[in-house]
């Protein structure tokens, strides 16, 4: 099933189209890399899609374009990880992940006991669960990128959309948090995530989507759309092919 | 409870009693001597001399001082909340200065002393003008820069304009008038100046406090705010204008009073945390406690002119503040930006 649906997509920033006529449609238990060298509009399309700047043709939701609903229904059912992942007050990273049950809550009430289990499940799957009483801002990079992928999934919204959930992670939290972005998805969940390892992106993806100067260039399986020639005419590097547990990963060998 | 949580709700407590103390002192102290008992039963006995003093005298003061303190403390609060910056204070988008470049121009050209009911009425309306200019020109969905820039020129150009009304003042004793009033004094302000800014109070008090929630979403930046379902335009929009309504009120009804929005969040962020929206209330109870206690230290410091409490909330906040960055100086210098 379709979950969000993208027809004619297409954003402008100071006059430039960052975003070309987009059109994809994300297929829930999917996880789906976006991939394209740095200025391809990665980021541009994923704020898009999550409702957070004003495009033109129609980004649908569930059915729903995403344009009728409320800001609360919209975050109930997109959650949205930014790139960079700043915190701008010192305190702990419990009270940031309990921020993605906002969407949840009322105008007077706490936290509910459902609340507080979705927090506890979020911080677990990230291994945060430690750092609960831990201040965010005296964290490393790594963790406080960790506590950040816990508030998205916090909210617990059947799309995730998350801008370079593995940049200033350890080899180790890459896997880490690829897997947990791969069950996501195998739990029914859609999650998009604009991964720039292609080796990374091919080994986990269901699909992989590749943009380059605003277009949608590639839609599909990794194999197809990493493939050799396309790694040459869109990242502009020769790479070869290794096949590891039958997958075949592309790895950036030198630039062309 | 975390132990943070429990701090700040004894804080919170604890800065209440406070202020109730010190609003107690507040009707005790003045020229005519009252033993405690004849203040407090004065203040039940509408008629009898100890009440009129009490209740006509420094009741609407007390109140104004408690009133104002606390406003003043919760825009700081507020807007350091919205901009995600502890250096963020209340002047910040113009409004005071507008009301006091409006209440300067009544004093000057009417017929006005400046306690006169027509100069809140006058200040009142030079913030709101300021505000409708900003966000008019700034627009309803402009930026923070945008915003933050468009009130600086603002504030800039309302303190030329006050400078121009002293530098054109009808002659010497107007235009010092004019200079005490803008140091702040709550001196002989009585129920009318009360009444009239206590609407813009309530005003303010509900707009910033029904986006405390919004602040503490703001931790993770505008655009993971906005993708939860925070509509940034519109908490924007309120706060700027909650401020302006409760510090435009503020300066109409006092003078300039500086350093307490700036300062109360700060005093209490220790102790509270940081979260933005728990730090509102007892923000606004510590700015109410200092500028109680601001106003009673100028009635007991003797004086041939009374000291104006402007001068004095600086005189006794700054301490704080220092010996507040002297002992945060590393977590202070380790907070990002």
């Amino acid at each position: 099933m379709n979950r969000l649906c993208a027809e004619n997509l297409s954003v402008r920033l100071g006059g430039n189209m960052v975003v070309a006529q987009a059109n994809l449609a994300l297929e829930a238990g999917q996880l789906i890399a976006l991939v394209g060298p740095n200025g391809a509009g990665k980021t541009t399309l994923v704020r898009a899609l999550a409702g957070l700047i004003p495009a033109d043709g129609v980004v649908t939701v569930d059915g729903q374009k995403l344009a009728t609903l409320t800001a609360a229904e919209r975050a109930r059912k997109i959650a949205y990880l930014p790139q960079g992942h700043s915190f701008h007050w010192p305190v702990t990273a419990e009270a940031i992940v309990a921020l993605g049950r906002y969407p949840h809550a009322d105008l007077f009430s706490g936290l509910s006991a459902a609340d507080s289990d979705a927090v506890c499940r979020a911080m677990i799957a990230t291994g945060t669960d430690a750092l609960a009483q831990r201040i965010v801002t005296t964290l490393s990079g790594g963790e406080r990128a960790r506590v950040a992928l816990a508030r998205a999934l916090a909210t617990e919204a059947p799309t995730l959309l998350a801008d370079e959930p593995t940049a200033s992670l350890d080899p180790r939290h890459q896997l880490v948090v690829m897997e947990l972005l791969r069950h996501a998805a195998r739990a029914g969940g859609t999650v998009l995530a604009i991964v720039h390892d292609l080796t990374l992106a091919a080994r986990f993806a269901d699909r992989v989507i590749v943009m380059e100067r605003g277009h949608i260039v590639a839609d599909g399986a990794p194999d197809d759309a990493l493939s050799v020639r396309r790694m040459a005419d869109v990242f502009g590097v020769e790479a070869v092919v290794v096949e590891i547990d039958g997958r075949r990963l592309p790895m950036a060998q030198r630039p062309i | 409870m975390t132990r943070a949580a429990r701090n700040g709700f004894g804080l919170t407590l604890g800065l209440a009693a406070l202020v109730v103390l010190l609003a107690l002192a507040s009707l005790m102290v003045g020229p005519a001597r009252l033993s405690p008992g004849d203040t407090l039963a004065g203040l039940f006995s509408p008629d009898s001399p100890a009440g009129i003093i009490v209740r006509e005298i420094r009741l609407p003061r007390t109140l104004l001082a408690v009133l104002i303190g606390g406003t003043l403390g919760l825009s700081g609060a507020a807007l350091q909340g919205l901009l995600r910056n502890p250096l963020a204070e209340p002047a910040l988008f113009g409004a005071p200065q507008a009301a006091a470049a409006a209440a300067a121009c009544v004093i000057a050209f009417g017929l006005f002393g400046a306690t006169s009911f027509a100069v809140p009425v006058a200040g009142i309306a030079g913030a709101l003008v300021s505000i409708g200019g900003l966000v008019t020109i700034a627009g309803r969905r402009a930026s923070l820069t945008v915003t933050m820039l468009a009130g600086l020129a603002f504030a800039s150009f309302a303190g030329a304009m006050t400078a121009l009304i002293l530098n054109v003042a009808p002659n010497p004793y107007t235009a010092l008038e004019i200079a005490f009033w803008l140091l702040g004094s709550l001196e002989d302000r009585s129920a009318d100046h009360l009444l009239i800014a206590v609407p813009f109070f309530v005003a303010s008090w509900i707009l910033l406090g029904l986006n405390a929630r919004a602040f503490r979403v703001l931790t993770l930046g505008e655009d993971a705010a906005a993708s939860l379902g925070v509509a940034i335009d519109r908490v924007r929009l309120m706060v700027v204008i909650g401020v302006a309504l409760g510090v435009g009120a503020a300066v109409a009804v006092a003078g300039s009073i500086g350093f307490v929005g700036l300062v109360a969040p700060h005093l209490v962020r220790r102790a509270v945390g940081s979260d933005p929206a728990k730090l509102c209330l007892p923000a606004a109870l510590a700015g109410a406690a200092l500028l109680t206690a601001a106003d009673i230290a100028v009635r007991l410091v003797p004086a041939a002119i009374e000291l104006k409490v402007g001068v004095v909330t600086a005189l006794i906040g700054v301490p704080f503040f220092l010996l507040m960055i002297f002992s945060e100086r590393g977590q202070l210098e380790g907070a990002p930006t």
